[in-house]
């Protein structure tokens, strides 16, 4: 006789209680899985990090040496400075007031007054000449020589039409023009950083979604199996999306060791020619942070390209 | 257990491989399905799996609709079942301890478990001896025999096994048909679509008979003769 069984529980493929511990074993499973098939085809897999890590190298090496630039840059721009010419009749006495009262000013770092005779004495010091040039009078303006603190374009500005607007100051001589130019090249330059690593996101999603659409098409057979074996669609992405990680991190490594081996051979140049100058050279390096956040972006770039290309070519892999 | 209610299936192309079958299977029942090659077997049972969809009609299994079932549902739907192709359906890059061993991975048991029922299933088809081989490596009785082995390793609900016995010679056979009983013994209901009419006819179970898409006899249980 057929044996009778109890009615089963009607919901329970609806609601399957969560079993945390299996679900770990899962993802630890695939993590582990995914990690062994790249070990076992190094070639095929090496391609794909490889062309991730040139992709990410490309715009972390500009980033970096605008990095090395910006640092400069400041430096740089501590060296420039305003040369106010005062008018003749200005009296030494106020002249040095104002010197004074320019120091304390929030926007000026510190000041120096160059007398009439000061200035004479340095020209002819500069220029060598005999005493033989005998001048009744002395044509050099006193001037008072300012140096700025760091601060903004738009401040710097401020700062200049509010000194030329000063009724002893009878002309200003500025040494900034070219740290306009140099920084207007620096945003230039970083928006194109941007712009770059934008771009070659866009391809590591790519490349990466391509290699996860070929593994599919590779196991479909084998997916189309688990499927009917009752494995949900989170169950069979987690492989790919694990073999997606570990592409992410590899070129996120490989990129960096990359970076690191360029950095070491440019830095032993740069200092050697630097130091010619009597400059420090700056350091090439990716710090914690910034290398963290390589990683990450990454990463998360791949595992996108992964769910991209699972959320397009999965649906084919339904049983039939 | 299982009902189907004015079925039919036309595949894409028009061809109808039901047309408009009813029946219902008792839970703890065991059933023969039969009919000549094409005459829409396998086609009834993927409709159990919720591989297919019925054209028209309704296919309820344990008191659900399939048709109202969502992807997430069919996934835990199917791993009541236990399900034998035709054609095996084995992971050929794994081995046949892998390939018995994945409705348990799937639904996350224990490791340890796992291994206990992975080896209970293969000793119960005679392959214990074989766990560690590729499917490549196998006999095709042989792999059907793994297939076996996957579909009662989680104890299911239902068994569903098409042409089981296709690849296996007559003892075999008989092992196979008795496992299925044993399983049937406790409380297990069996679907088993054969054209083995000799198999059939030795074991005294009801049949239900397929021909060119039409259920020809015994559609419902209650005049469906003897079984035992
Ligand atoms: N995927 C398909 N697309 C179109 N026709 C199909 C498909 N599967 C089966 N058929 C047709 O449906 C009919 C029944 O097939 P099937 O259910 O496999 O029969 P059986 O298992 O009894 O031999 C056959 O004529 C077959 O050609
Ligand atoms: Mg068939």
């Amino acid at each position: 006789m057929a044996k009778k069984r109890p009615a089963s529980n009607r919901r329970r493929n609806r609601a399957p209680t969560f079993d945390a511990k299996g679900w770990a074993r899962h993802h630890w499973l695939c993590c582990k899985d995914s990690a062994l098939s790249l070990l076992k085809s190094p070639i095929s897999s090496a391609l794909t990090w490889l062309v991730i890590a040139i992709a990410l190298l490309l715009p972390t090496l500009f980033y970096i040496s605008l990095q090395a630039l910006n640092s400069q840059a400041d430096t740089w721009q501590e060296g420039g400075q305003i040369t106010l010419y005062l008018t003749f009749d200005t009296e030494e006495s106020s002249g040095r007031q104002l010197a004074q009262e320019l120091t304390a000013r929030a926007e000026i770092l510190r000041t120096e007054y160059i007398s009439q005779e000061q200035a004479w004495a340095s020209f002819n010091q500069t220029l060598s000449l005999e005493s033989n040039l005998e001048l009744a009078e002395n044509p050099l303006p006193a001037s008072i020589v300012a140096i700025p603190v760091q601060q903004s374009q738009a401040d710097l500005e401020a700062l200049l039409l509010m000194l030329r607007d000063l009724p002893e100051v009878n002309d200003i001589q500025i040494d900034l023009a070219w740290i306009d130019r140099l920084n207007r090249l620096l945003d230039l330059a970083r928006s194109m950083v941007l712009l770059l690593s934008l771009i070659l996101s866009v391809a590591v999603l790519l490349i990466v979604g391509n290699t996860i659409r070929l593994s599919i098409e590779s196991r479909k057979a084998e997916v189309q199996i688990i499927k009917l074996l009752g494995a949900t669609d989170a169950y069979v992405r987690r492989p790919f999306l694990y073999l997606g990680l570990w592409f992410g991190l590899l070129g996120g490594i490989a990129a960096w060791v990359m970076l690191t081996a360029i950095s070491v051979s440019f830095q032993q140049r740069l200092d050697g020619f630097l130091g010619t100058y009597g400059l420090d050279a700056p350091a090439i390096w990716l710090n914690a942070t910034e290398l963290s956040l390589l990683l990450l972006t990454s990463v998360i770039v791949s595992l996108a390209g992964a769910r991209i290309a699972l959320w397009r070519h999965l649906k084919d892999t339904d049983p039939s | 257990m299982i009902h189907f209610d004015q079925v039919s299936k036309r595949y894409d192309g028009g061809f109808e491989a039901l047309s408009s079958v009813s029946f219902h299977i008792e839970p703890g029942e065991f059933v023969f399905l039969t009919g000549h090659s094409g005459a829409g077997k396998s086609t009834l049972l993927k409709l159990v799996t919720a591989t297919e969809k019925p054209s028209s009609g309704q296919v309820r299994v344990d008191g659900q609709q399939l048709k109202s079932l969502n992807r997430r549902e069919i996934a835990f739907y199917r791993r009541k079942l236990g399900i034998v192709h035709q054609d095996h359906q084995l992971l050929m890059n794994h081995s046949v301890y892998d390939n018995v061993a994945q409705p348990l991975f799937i639904s996350g048991e224990h490791p340890g478990d796992v291994k206990r029922r992975v080896h209970a299933a293969l000793d119960k088809v005679g392959l214990l001896n074989k766990e560690k081989f590729r499917p490549i490596q196998l006999s095709g009785g042989e792999q059907q025999r793994v297939g076996i082995a996957r579909a009662v390793v989680k104890k299911p609900d239902v068994i569903l096994a098409d042409e089981p016995t296709g690849n296996l010679d007559p003892a075999l056979s008989r092992d196979i048909m008795n496992l299925f009983a044993q399983f049937n013994d406790i409380g297990t209901t069996v679907l088993i679509a054969s054209h083995d009419l000799g198999l059939i006819a030795r074991l005294n179970y009801r049949v239900l008979s397929l021909k060119q898409g039409q259920m020809i006899s015994s559609p419902f249980g209650t005049n469906g003769g003897t079984y035992g």
